[in-house]
């Protein structure tokens, strides 16, 4: 698809979730993919994004994206909550856990606490199908259940685009988690397509750690100490560009979590992960 | 050009391999999807196969069945495709035509060693439903009949059979012979059929034309925003164009004004074209809200409040007189079953009765909707506006498609 209709598409979807959901929210990592989610939603309200932009901060992220968020924040005007599981940051869990058990608290948790204390009903993220097998599963509004968990065996029926809205409703009660869908606004573009679109925004702002640094740079951008980069010396969009259209390596290879199990990806998912 | 192609067949005829096929041969797969599905296969002791290269659930892969649809994307010299596979078992026919509704063509797979099934049946009516016109027959596994031309022919005619009993016009249709694992005429030609003339299965598929032809505006509605100041109606132009300067009627709100700005974020158009994205300011936007749809005064929309569609069940049953709601663009209106004209078998494509009081699972109908004004086209004609799922308690138990208004 062009980038004009790969847009178009994204920004419908936008609409859609703003229209039909009450309380929607956007994930922001911060990354190329989610930043580039936030600038399809500036477009969609011109402007100005009237729901909150949730980042979940694990502890572990590089300084670099810290500083970069909070400059991006302050400049779009934007609604920024910072999500954190304070009692496994303070308790130390960490990758020494093993990458399952300190993804799950330290982000999944984290979203889960934030979710429930804030009752949001819809959750913009920026997965897309090419980044891995799984998420070339996903619907473009995916419900969660009270547990946050995915039913990828009984998924909604969504043809055209015409997307599933459940009926959800608050739980009552202590401990309980509202249930939420999960918007997708560019599950159909690619890698390529992400950097074609940053490429000709011109405005879209991205973390220098995905330009090279003395040989290497960043493809995928995860917490600190399980991040690895890879060998680059593509120091502008342009080169970058280049080089992904002819890499036959794949973009999350340098993301430990992925790699760890076989169906990790999967049981995180189906966990509520993102 | 970006082209979706959705593949049908009866499960077991091989279209994972032919995608894994098609992937690998275009050179779209990454080398760590190859190396991680190796590692699979040792994992659970199975022989490496290109299919693997789709399954991405456990479950499929312990069961060795797809469940859901996967989309992968792959490139041939002048297009780009996104290819999606849907599951074959009946009980997943919500997720085929999931997968379905974004085809613009079909690719049909079929065994040469067991020819047409009950898979391959159901998935063709379905698509003639939704309204692909593109279709293209490969005929897999010629290495298990000895490449013969005897079998394929064989197997041709009971497929034209088939397509002909739905309506399809099979003179047009490729009938392709090839091997999906041993990558016969599917990228590269094959030798050991040289009886065959035709193209091989990437070719056929370059040939696609996607035609994008005069239709009258049809704007949806998504929502009302207040941008500074001003009013501005947000939606998408589903057929035909936007015009600065145009008066439009939107209806059901039956509002009408003339067009004073097309607005997207940082700047104003002069138009905006089929498929766009964008927001418009009226002189008098009244009461216009979501659900509504635009036209020229010329080529108004016009409301309805019954009308004739064909629809396939995925519920337990529906009964005449039921009462549900259908959405159709951004609209969303509560409707009745006036009448079941038809029951249809989704199999075969034959009515099984007239005028019954319900039907069930997994049939097809041709039904009188009347719903509360509502603006539909037939979708012979604007398919983005003649096309509605219909939904019960939030969940979407039934899709179909605009007969007559």
């Amino acid at each position: 698809m062009s980038l004009k209709d790969l847009e178009n598409k994204s920004i419908y979807i936008i609409r859609e979730a703003y229209a039909e959901f009450e309380n929607p929210a956007v994930l922001w990592s911060t990354g190329k993919d989610s930043t580039t989610v936030l600038w399809l939603c500036r477009k969609a309200f011109f402007g100005k994004i009237p729901f909150p932009v949730i980042h979940i901060d694990t502890g572990y992220k590089f300084k670099q994206m810290y500083a970069f968020r909070d400059k991006i924040a302050d400049e779009w005007g934007m609604d920024l909550v910072i999500a954190r599981n304070e009692e496994a940051i303070k308790a130390g869990i960490g990758p020494k856990n093993g990458k399952f058990e300190c993804c799950t608290k330290l982000k999944t948790e984290a979203l889960m606490k934030y979710l429930d204390k804030h009752g949001f009903d819809a959750l913009l993220l920026a997965i897309r199908r090419d980044e891995h097998g799984i998420r070339a599963k996903e619907r473009v509004f995916s419900p969660r259940d009270n547990e946050f968990r995915w039913n990828y065996r009984d998924q909604p029926l969504e043809m055209w685009d015409q997307y599933q809205i459940h009926n959800q409703g608050q739980s009552e009660g202590e401990g309980t988690v509202s249930i939420h869908t999960r918007v997708h606004p560019i599950l159909h573009w690619r890698e390529l397509d992400v950097w074609e679109y940053i490429k000709q925004e011109k405005e879209i702002p991205i973390n220098p750690m995905y330009f090279a640094n003395d040989g290497k740079r960043y493809r995928s951008l995860g917490c600190e100490p399980c991040t690895s980069p890879i060998e680059s010396n593509a120091k502008t969009i342009d080169e970058i560009v280049e080089e992904l259209r002819t890499t036959k390596i794949a973009e999350r290879s340098g993301r430990a979590q992925d790699k760890e199990k076989t169906f990790m990806m999967q049981k995180l998912r189906a966990l509520g992960y993102m | 050009m970006n082209v979706n192609v959705v593949l049908v067949g009866h499960v077991d005829h091989g279209k994972s391999t032919l995608i894994g096929r098609l992937l690998y041969d275009s050179e779209s797969i990454k080398d760590e999807r190859v190396e991680e599905i190796q590692k699979l296969a040792e994992e659970y002791k199975r022989r490496f196969e290109f299919a693997y290269f789709l399954d991405s659930f456990e479950d499929e892969l312990k069961e060795e069945r797809t469940i859901d649809t996967v989309s992968l994307m792959f490139k041939s010299k002048k297009n780009y495709y996104t290819i999606t596979d849907v599951p074959g078992h009946k009980e997943f026919i919500k997720n085929m035509l999931t997968g379905a509704s974004h085809a613009d063509v079909a690719v049909l797979v079929v065994s040469a060693k067991e020819g047409v099934q009950e898979q391959t049946r159901r998935h063709m009516f379905l698509l003639k439903m939704l309204g692909i016109k593109q279709v293209f027959v490969a005929v897999n596994k010629m290495d298990a009949v000895d490449y013969k031309e005897e079998r394929f022919e064989t197997v041709r005619n009971q497929i034209s059979a088939l397509l002909t009993s739905f309506n399809f016009v099979t003179h047009e249709i490729p009938f392709i012979p090839v091997s999906a694992i041993e990558g016969e005429n599917i990228y590269r030609r094959s030798e050991v059929m040289d009886w065959y003339e035709g193209s091989t299965l990437i070719e056929a598929l370059d040939t696609v034309i996607i035609s994008q032809e005069n239709k009258p505006l049809r704007f949806v509605v998504q929502d009302v925003y207040e941008v500074e100041g001003e009013t501005v109606i947000v939606g998408r132009v589903e057929a035909g164009r936007l015009s600065n300067g145009d008066e439009i009627l939107l209806e059901p709100s039956g509002v009408r004004g003339w067009i004073e700005k097309i607005m997207v974020f940082g700047s104003e158009l002069e138009e905006a074209k089929t498929g766009d994205s964008t927001g418009v300011v009226i002189t008098n936007s009244g009461d216009v809200k979501r659900g509504d749809v635009a036209g020229t005064v010329e080529n108004p929309p016009l409301p309805r409040e019954q009308f004739l569609g064909e629809a396939v069940l995925l519920d337990k049953n529906l009964k005449k007189g039921e009462k549900l709601e259908l959405r159709c663009g951004t609209a969303r209106v509560r409707c009745v079953i006036r009448e079941i004209k038809e029951r249809i078998n989704s199999e075969t494509g034959e009515v099984i009765a007239e005028y019954p009081e319900e039907i069930h699972e997994h049939d097809a109908a041709t039904i009188v909707f009347a719903t509360e004004p509502l603006v539909v086209e037939q979708f012979a004609e604007i398919p983005e506006l003649g096309r509605f799922v219909l939904v019960k308690n939030g969940k979407g138990i039934g899709a179909g498609v605009v007969l007559g208004v």
